[in-house]
């Protein structure tokens, strides 16, 4: 009965050294200290680990001393049987012991170290373990991960969605998923309505936006001129110009003149960004040129090329008035019908000054009068509305010719008729009724007496009656008159006339049809400053101030005047009655100007 | 007579005729002046060229610069082919990695102007977040570079990294030897350290260099349990491997600093060569659906 421990061990080149040794015993001690029969170096097993002992020919029984066990083909035990001939792997510590038998029926034993020393002499590649490789994922799989969850959220997943939408399906309808995040910015206050449906405006894919798809809402959207004229009047652009159009091309873009040109989005949240001039001056600039026919003059930035101002001035009044468009760079006229000197009314000293003074408390004049004491703005202080006789002037020019009871009579105005026969009334200047006697077919009295008495108490009463009424109307409506004053009298006879007619006076709201004023916007500047009324001694004077006026504030787009002007300002390009579409920092400094001022410490 | 012993003038250095150039300083900052050029190009035409209503990606000139920019990026990603290949001359890997540097950081400017600073949370925005973090990373790693080969060199005392290991190893063996005639209880506070991995601790400590749970420094603070109020009788097995410990822990020290230091060296790339693929596909989406959505 002998056991065959064969120790192997490895040289530093990987060989193996295989120490047999016979130990002719039944029982072998396992363990730590180095009297042990099988003396294994390792820290993981007592001193007197375990014993190995001959139970009968064909078995041989191992079983731990201690407490700590030991492993039998991989299960920890403190005990096991084993026959040799059919074998077992033990374990102890980092040592592991195969059993078997060899060919004369003894116990063989081969013990081989399989766990390193320690950690540290455990055989490592030195490129991997000093680099952080097995640390944390690798770079390539980091890399190939995130690009393909990139590539699938931002790009698959929006483009299948649009591959796979019913055909024709209406915006809104049936989402595409994901363009949410394709959107380089929001859209304007107008749009807001369309965020998320990118299909709405973006119809096909590689397509830029087209004009159907704005007028698929904007229905009434009427063009500036006819397509060929607008082509025709468009300037050739530079070199760069061109380039960049060729480009534009190439990729599909729209020709000049589409919505998207003017109307950018994108642009962020709040309102539209207003027009560049470029796009105006692109053809106006120089629009002559080109199109030979054009009643319009070229205009290129307001500050230094624009033209003259034409207003459209009245040139023949009356019933049937002519009106002409004149330039305001010679003083002008326009004739309404109406005689009025500003001068007269607008002086500090005289005649006019004292009255408003004595009438102060009543109507709340000033020294003097101001423009405002008879010009009233419309409603919404765009303009200004006709002078009104009765509102504006008859606190001064009284109509009154009689008091009855307290209560003043006044003459009609506005209606000469009414007024010749008021003023006839007033001095009884009427004939008596004429008796029916008198007529044609009407039934008579008999008699000659009778046909004479009635001829003349007609004819006798008409003749008492006093004449004056006829040189009170002629002084009403000549020199001196209260018609006179201030209207242009046809007296009867002239012109085919058969009563006295006062010419029509026709106040126009607005001079310049095609360009936009504001007066509300410029409430803070004073009257005189544009209208030179003070100086003016006749109504004719058109008192419209000229484009150099208008520049001492405005300028053109890019310039440094206190007001940058592009020509939206006051031109449309969709030219319609209304004003046109305003900057939004424009806007909201006018309706701040309006809006009463809240202070803090406000009770 | 004394006369005064002739200085000598270091002979100033021909141009270019340096001894070794950083990528940094490659042919007296050539493509640093380059890339200054392409920013202050870049600045100037974005000041002077009125894009209305204001500067976006999407004008003629957003489109130029974006073109630039992206033109760029692909070309600097092509580094990681280029650097497979060393060549010398001017067309070297270290006048193509100086490049990559300076350029890279234009891209900052380049691409920024291209945004027309219209940012948002949206796959454009994320391209350029993360071509930005690709740059920072970058910007990281050229400091690293910068600071830490000396500070690496310093910390090995002329060992190299298989040196410093095997001198664990050899500390171990003698630890292992050492603690054979010990109970268990104590050759299991030695085996604390014999098991305990010099490269563990995760990526926190390789990073930190703290090591919390460092089984050299628990083996050792138990057995001073044992030890401490004995007094050193000079053949106590305990000393011996208290001592043994101790140089171990010094050793250890010297590993785990060089192991920071390597770390570092390596990590940003852990982060620039991902963020790279992810700015390429995010740049792909980017560029796609403009043209998708045109």
């Amino acid at each position: 009965m002998s056991f065959i421990v064969r120790q192997i061990s490895l040289t530093a080149d990987g060989r193996e050294i295989v120490r047999s040794t016979t130990i002719a015993r039944p029982q072998l001690s396992l363990g730590r200290a180095a009297e042990s029969d099988i003396h294994l170096p390792d820290l993981a097993l007592d001193a007197d680990h375990a014993r190995i002992e001959q139970v009968d020919a064909r078995t041989i029984r191992v079983r731990a001393t201690g407490t700590l066990g030991f492993d039998v083909d991989g299960r920890t035990t403190l005990r096991a049987e084993i026959d040799p001939a059919i074998g077992a792997e033990l374990r102890f510590g980092g040592h592991r012991i195969a059993v078997s038998a060899d060919e004369d029926g003894a116990t063989v034993l081969t013990i081989r170290r399989v766990d390193a020393l320690s950690e540290a002499s455990a055989d490592r590649e030195e490129a991997t373990a000093f680099s952080l490789r097995g640390l944390i994922p690798g770079k390539r799989l980091t890399a190939w991960s995130a690009a393909l969850a990139i590539l699938i959220g931002f790009l698959v997943v929006p483009i299948w969605s649009v591959a796979t939408r019913p055909a024709h399906a209406p915006p809104g309808a049936d989402r595409i998923i994901g363009d949410k995040a394709w959107t380089p910015g929001p859209l304007s206050k107008a749009h807001h309505a369309l965020e998320g449906q990118c299909e709405a405006c973006h119809r096909e894919a590689f397509v830029s936006v087209r004009d159907n798809a704005c007028i698929a809402c904007h229905k009434d959207a009427h063009d500036h001129a006819p397509a060929g004229r607008l082509a025709l009047a468009r300037e050739t652009p530079g070199l760069g110009g061109q380039l960049l159009a060729k480009v534009a091309h190439a990729f599909n873009k729209p020709p000049a003149g589409a919505c998207v040109d003017c109307h950018r989005e994108h642009e962020g949240a709040g309102p539209m960004q207003p027009t560049p001039q470029a796009f105006c001056t692109d053809c106006h600039g120089s629009l002559k040129d080109r199109l030979k026919d054009t009643s319009l003059a070229d205009a290129r930035d307001f500050g230094t090329a624009h033209p003259q101002f034409r207003p459209l001035v009245e040139t023949v009044p009356g019933k049937h008035p002519t009106f002409e468009r004149k330039s305001l760079d010679q003083p002008i006229t326009s004739d309404d019908g109406l005689k009025f000197p500003h001068d007269i009314h607008l002086s500090a000293t005289g005649g006019v000054a004292k009255m408003a003074r004595t009438m102060r408390a009543e109507h709340g004049f000033g020294d003097a009068l101001a423009c405002q004491d008879c010009h009233k703005p419309t409603a919404d202080g765009t303009r200004f509305l006709p002078v009104d006789m009765e509102r504006d002037c008859k606190m001064c020019h009284s109509l009154s010719f009689e008091t009855i009871g307290g209560t003043m009579r006044t003459l009609r105005h506005g209606q000469p008729d009414q007024v010749i026969a008021d003023l006839r009334a007033y001095y009884r200047s009427t004939a008596p009724a004429r008796p029916i006697e008198l007529g044609g077919m009407a039934r008579r009295r008999p008699g000659d007496y009778a046909e004479g008495r009635i001829y003349h108490a007609y004819f006798g009463a008409a003749a008492t009656r006093p004449g004056n009424a006829d040189a009170a109307i002629r002084a009403v409506f000549s020199k001196g008159g209260a018609c006179y004053d201030c209207h242009v009298v046809t007296p009867p006879g002239s012109n085919g006339a058969t009563t006295w007619r006062i010419t029509p006076v026709n106040q126009p709201m607005r001079y310049m049809m095609n360009g936009w004023f504001d007066h509300a916007a410029h409430r803070t500047e004073k009257c005189e400053s544009c209208h030179a009324a003070p100086k003016s001694s006749a109504a004719t004077d058109l008192l419209l101030p000229g484009i150099a006026t208008c520049r001492t504030c405005h300028g053109g787009e890019q310039s440094k005047a206190a007001v940058p002007s592009s020509c939206a300002m006051c031109h449309s390009y969709h030219a319609g009655d209304g004003a046109p579409w305003v900057p939004a920092t424009l806007r909201t400094k006018r309706e701040d100007a309006d809006r009463p001022k809240r202070s803090r410490h406000a009770t | 007579m004394a006369t005064a012993a002739p200085t000598r003038v270091p002979a100033r250095r021909d141009r270019g005729a340096v001894l070794h150039d950083g990528f940094l300083r490659h042919a007296r900052f050539r493509w640093l002046k380059i890339a200054l050029l392409l920013c202050l190009a870049c600045i100037a035409s974005y000041l002077l060229i009125d894009v209305t209503p204001h500067h976006n990606g999407g004008s003629w000139y957003g489109y130029t610069l974006g073109t630039i920019g992206a033109l760029l990026i692909l070309w600097l990603t092509l580094l990681g082919v280029r650097k497979r290949a060393m060549t010398a001359g001017r067309w070297s890997l270290k006048a193509w990695t100086s490049a990559h540097v300076y350029l890279g950081l234009s891209l900052i400017v380049v691409a920024t102007l291209h945004t027309g600073f219209q940012l948002g949370w949206n796959v454009h925005t994320l391209a350029y977040a993360l071509m930005l973090l690709v740059i920072a990373s970058g910007i990281v790693g050229i400091i690293f570079y910068a600071a830490l080969p000396a500070a690496l060199s310093n910390n090995r005392a002329e060992m190299t990294q298989g040196q410093m290991l095997d001198a664990i190893r050899a500390i171990d063996r003698q630890l292992h030897d050492a603690a054979q005639p010990l109970p268990h209880d104590q050759a299991a506070l030695v085996r604390l350290s014999l098991d305990d991995d010099p490269f563990g601790g995760g990526i926190v400590a390789r990073l930190s260099g703290n090591y919390p749970r460092c089984g050299t420094a628990r083996a050792q603070a138990a057995l001073r349990r044992w030890t401490g109020d004995r007094p050193d009788t000079g053949n106590d097995p305990l000393e011996r491997i208290d001592a043994l410990l101790e140089r171990k822990r010094a050793m250890l020290a010297r590993l785990r600093r060089h192991l920071k230091l390597k770390a570092l060296l390596e990590i940003w790339l852990y982060v620039h060569v991902p963020a790279t693929f992810a700015l390429l596909a995010a740049l792909t989406a980017h560029i796609v659906s403009v043209f998708f959505y045109w």
